[in-house]
């Protein structure tokens, strides 16, 4: 490898980077437009659920339960309903997520067998956010009943038996607040740096086939690593600036704590950006297509990423067959480093397992894509 | 005639390839190409388009991998020593190939680079090439916003920026206007006395002329090569005489089937007729023509083109591969 | 008019079957995405690894454990013998949750008192943490209604208390809390909107760049004749996909299709011309490939991240579901549930049909005058 040479081939390729301010221009806002939106757009918490009510009896009791489910601050009350065929209507148009029904008979049921039931029904679509919902309104339901209890209790002036309880004390570590964004925005930045580290890489190769400056380029003494480290040092630097700015929005911006070491999250950083490039440049190099370079590279990052890499559902959840595939997602690897600084503190050597999973997919790629480059027309 | 005579070089020529084959699937783009080029010769590539000139100019620089054959060009063999032989030659492609985005100074300074170019020496090549392409003052502009003479001008200075011993120029002329061909001509002859090999390929005959010599290709075959005299006295096989007769219908009736007459055609308001030298002089002809009541006006011995020479050469070809 | 589009549209499929590569490209991601995220696409949680410190050894704390076993939802992957144990199994991904149960718990519950039950969650992802939590609220009461009840038939003369309100829970159009059901018309939506609008956007760009556009504009053609004859094929294409993961959908993953196809159908026609109309407005911003791609990557994103298709619209902020208004995705992914899941028809579904038709038409009639503009120019 001829030092001279490799310079040149990166002082050329950072040349045409700079030449083309559009190209550069979204390679530079995009994380940032892309932090703004994903950052603010991927979360879990649903803070105001849409519901119905509908209050059969509508009493003083069933008024204060209902205004219970307003207090608590999960729920939005959009509607009152006033019939089974309004909450129908109502679950079908998809206007609330749930309908809570109180028969007409409430108060006198409790009064007399000291129970009674509440319906709620469920738009059950959205398995996730029914569930979330669902664990709200038992929540309310508990405060309920914790009040009956006492108040019963009070009224015979006795514990409700004579036997001790559960004092259940839950507790989060890492995440206390169980906030989604804590979890997803370190995911996001994974995601966005590998959509944008393919996509600057990925027509490098293809675009110098196109405009025919592939075959003089070939008919020079330069080699196949030359040209690749040539085209890749200077994507390798715009793609850390991307992370850069990602990774502070993170921080300042978005409020995640970060507890782990700066120089680990340096290290996985430059191997991951390593490893997208790099894959990047492979797809060019094998596809001389653009159309089609880009196509594959769009296949193999964006789903994947955001489906596989454990970013947004959690890996030790899936079928076994597609956990082994997860293997092969180099983002997963990433996103559990990124997640563990971020939120454990771990060390480098808590890491290693993921770190060691980004060395070999870096080494396998660069061998591969110093391979896979031929000086050849044919 | 298929193949030139071989043996006619020497070991220390600056290209040399035997056999040449390409194949692609079941079509043979080049077909047992053998030819040699002397240090300093500039040899014109001359074919239609398709006829494979392209192909052998890759397997020669090392682009395209032969199905068979061997070739060796600055003494380097080009399968096993390829990267040798990248060192020591420059190419142009058929396609303008330069930086489109980059100005003429990082183009030369990019390929500058690439071959290694003494840091020391730059400033002066770069001076010559953009003189040569007479690109002064132009230095800082966009190459994709050059007109086609100027840019085929500057891919040839990029290409000898490192001083190649070998040159290998696709078409570099197509699509560029005459005066700036001629230009461009000027130049490869400027780098021949300097001792380049160049190899270039055309489809204008006229460029031709301007070469050492010629190696006429068609179909994949390599069918005549010699200088543009040679091939102009021994291409058509015979003498071509020229005439003025008439009726020119009762003459070309005449000559069909006479021993010696090779071939006759009426061109013009003339006759073309290529006799076996020799066989047949000038007062054979005009005897034989009078004795059948053809007025004939004037007879006399024309040189042909090499335009005549291609055609008359690809058509042979055409009626030996019917025959056989 | 429609000679020309038809000349068009032949040339264009004659390009699509010379690329020997592109069918492969087009059909077998497709499928192979759609078999792989169907799957992968679950935020059930089940079989959580769990760590296990039993400080008290006893048959009620044995029996607690035993819960969470038999629940399905745990998996009990260590027995630690210290706090420190536990944590470390935290620390090191070996336990998303840990239950730690004080010596003397037995005791407590028999005497009256309140036994404490420290349960530590890993709350990395916090959607998995706050599952998990569900089911351990929901395991431990069931827990108490059991053992306690038991204890307490044993202490007599206890008076009998109320047992309060019960929450009747009444899941409609997915009984089984399936989440397949919610995700695979998703991803069959997700899915032909990154192919459709990555295709339309190059088509443009590449005829621009390979220089046949120049070759096409210089001819009689119409701009609207010629943008008909680029895009109708992608549109087939696109309901090509639809059919195609849909049938994947119903046949494989066994997602119930109980709607009217013609609603799909119509909704599906809409979508398709609302991203190709997509495709074309992101071509006529682009000078090169790598624009293109590059504004593809960008836009296509969020579209897919901000539909509805794993984040509920509810969860964003306010602007950003303003933003959402001006997803095609986000309709589709309302109708395809809807017709899917719901059975409901035109007469819920036409507001959701009216705005993607909407937006088709604004992004069609943009991008045809914006190209209309670039022709001229």
């Amino acid at each position: 490898m001829s030092p001279r040479r490799l310079f040149a081939m990166m002082y050329k390729e950072a040349l045409q980077i700079l030449r083309d301010p559009r190209s550069l221009a979204i390679a530079l806002v995009m994380p940032l437009m892309q932090m703004g939106l994903l950052g603010y757009g991927v979360s879990l918490d649903i803070k105001h659920v849409p519901i119905c009510v509908y209050d059969q009896e509508n009493s003083q009791l069933t008024r204060s339960i209902v205004s219970r489910f307003d207090a608590a601050g999960w729920f939005s009350i959009d509607r009152r309903l006033h019939s089974q065929a309004g909450v129908r209507h109502a679950i079908d148009a998809g206007e609330c997520i749930a309908a809570v029904v109180i028969p007409v008979d409430f108060s006198r049921t409790l009064a007399s067998t000291g129970a009674a039931s509440i319906q709620a029904v469920f738009d059950a679509t959205d398995v996730n956010t029914s569930n979330i919902a669902q664990g709200y309104l038992q929540g309310i339901v508990a405060g309920v009943n914790a009040e009956i209890e006492t108040r019963w209790s009070a009224a015979h002036g006795v514990r409700a038996s004579g036997v001790g309880r559960i004092d259940l004390q839950p507790g989060t570590w890492f995440n206390e607040t169980l906030d989604s964004r804590n979890f997803i925005i370190p995911g996001v930045v994974a995601v966005i740096l590998a959509l944008i580290g393919a996509q600057l890489t990925s027509l490098t190769v293809s675009r110098e086939w196109e405009r025919g400056t592939m075959e003089q380029l070939i008919s020079t003494p330069v080699t196949a690593l030359e040209v690749m480290l040539g085209k890749l040092i200077p994507y390798f630097v715009v793609g850390m600036i991307d992370a850069a700015v990602c990774l502070a929005l993170t921080v300042f911006w978005f409020d995640v704590p970060f507890r782990g070491n700066l120089l680990t999250l340096f290290a996985a950083t430059a191997l991951f950006s390593l490893v997208v490039l790099g894959i990047g440049y492979m797809i060019s190099v094998r596809i001389r297509s653009q159309l089609a370079a880009s196509q594959i590279a769009l296949l193999v990052t964006l789903l994947p990423t955001t489906l596989l890499s454990g970013y947004t559902f959690p890996i030790d959840q899936m079928p076994r067959v597609i956990q082994a595939i997860t293997l092969i997602v180099y983002p997963r690897y990433y996103v559990t480093i990124l997640r563990g600084i971020f939120l454990k503190a771990s060390t480098l050597f808590d890491l290693w397992q993921p770190l060691l999973g980004l060395v070999v997919f870096a080494i396998l790629i660069v061998w591969l894509a110093s391979r896979a480059f031929h000086k050849r027309l044919d | 005639m298929s193949a030139p005579p071989p043996g006619t070089g020497s070991a220390d020529d600056a290209v040399i390839a035997e056999g040449l084959t390409k194949r692609f699937g079941a079509f043979t783009a080049v077909d047992r190409v053998t030819l040699r080029i002397a240090r300093g010769e500039v040899m014109g590539f001359i074919g239609p388009n398709g006829a494979g000139k392209s192909t052998t100019i890759r397997m020669l620089c090392g682009l395209v991998e032969p199905s068979e054959g061997r070739a060796s060009v600055a003494g380097f063999d080009v399968g096993s020593q390829s990267q040798a032989v990248r060192e020591h030659i420059g190419y142009m492609s058929q396609k303008f190939s330069l930086y489109g985005d980059l100005t003429v100074r990082e183009n030369l300074r990019f390929f500058a680079g690439i071959y290694r170019v003494p840091a020391g020496e730059f400033a002066g090549r770069m001076r010559y090439a953009v003189s040569m392409a007479g690109l002064e003052g132009q230095e800082n502009t966009r190459v994709a916003t050059l007109a086609g003479g100027w840019k085929q001008r500057l891919a040839l200075g990029c290409a000898i920026l490192h001083h190649p011993p070998v040159l290998f120029l696709d078409e570099p002329t197509s699509g560029v206007e005459p005066e700036a061909r001629r230009r461009f001509w000027d130049l490869i002859h400027d780098l021949a006395a300097n001792g380049v090999t160049t190899l270039v390929s055309t489809h204008y005959m006229e460029e031709a002329e301007y070469c050492n010599r010629i190696a006429l290709i068609d179909r994949g075959k390599l069918i005549a090569s010699g200088s543009p005299g040679e091939l102009r006295q021994r291409g058509l096989g015979g003498v071509l005489y020229e005439l003025e007769c008439s009726p020119l219908g009762a003459a070309l009736e005449a000559l069909r089937g006479v021993p010696g007459i090779l071939e006759a055609a009426i061109f013009g308001d003339r006759l073309h007729v290529v006799a076996d030298s020799g066989a047949a002089g000038t007062a054979d002809l005009t005897g034989l023509l009078r004795g059948r009541g053809v007025a004939v006006g004037s007879i006399r011995p024309a040189l042909p083109t090499l335009e005549d020479v291609f055609v008359h050469l690809v058509a042979r070809g055409l009626e030996t591969r019917a025959v056989g | 008019m429609f000679g020309r589009v038809g000349v068009m549209l032949v040339k264009e499929l004659l390009q699509l079957r010379r690329d020997r590569t592109a069918m492969m490209r087009l059909i077998i991601p497709l499928v192979v995405q759609m078999l792989m995220f169907g799957y992968a696409a679950t935020f059930t949680v089940h079989h959580v690894p769990t760590t296990v410190l039993d400080l008290d050894r006893s048959a009620p704390s044995r029996g607690l454990v035993s819960h969470f076993v038999a629940s399905g939802r745990f998996d009990v992957v260590d027995e630690a013998q210290s706090q420190s144990q536990l944590q470390s199994d935290i620390d090191h991904n070996v336990a998303v949750v840990g239950i730690v149960i004080h010596a003397g718990f037995a005791r407590d519950l028999g005497s009256g008192k309140t036994a404490p039950l420290q349960v530590v969650v890993d709350g990395t992802n916090s959607n998995t943490a706050l599952i998990a939590l569900g089911y351990v609220n929901q395991i431990v009461a069931q827990f108490s209604a059991e053992e306690v009840a038991a204890l307490a038939r044993q202490a007599a003369g206890a008076a009998r208390a109320p047992s309060g309100v019960t929450l009747q829970v009444v899941p409609w159009f997915n009984p089984g809390l399936e989440d397949t059901w919610f995700f695979i018309p998703g991803i069959i939506g997700s899915l032909t909107l990154m192919q459709v609008v990555s295709l339309t956007a190059f088509a443009i760009v590449r005829e621009r760049e390979v220089g046949t556009l120049e070759q096409i504009l210089v001819s009689p053609i119409r701009s609207v004749e010629f943008i008909l004859g680029k895009t109708v094929p992608f549109f087939l294409i696109g309901l090509a996909d639809i059919a195609l993961v849909c049938a994947i959908g119903i046949l494989w993953f066994k997602v119930p299709f109980i709607g009217d196809p013609a609603v799909l159908l119509a909704g599906s026609a809409l979508f398709l011309l609302a991203v190709v109309g997509m495709g074309l407005l992101l071509s006529t911003y682009s000078h090169t490939q790598q624009q293109a791609f590059a504004l593809n990557f960008f836009f296509v994103n969020p579209f897919f991240i901000l539909s509805g298709f794993a984040f509920p619209i509810a969860a964003m902020p306010k602007v950003l579901q303003w933003f959402t208004l001006i997803n095609p995705l986000r309709y589709f992914l309302i109708v395809i549930r809807a017709v899917f899941l719901k059975g409901v028809g035109f007469s819920v579904l036409w507001p959701d049909l009216a705005a993607m038709a909407a937006l088709a038409l604004v992004m069609l009639a943009v991008s045809v005058s914006r190209f209309r503009a670039s022709m001229s120019s």
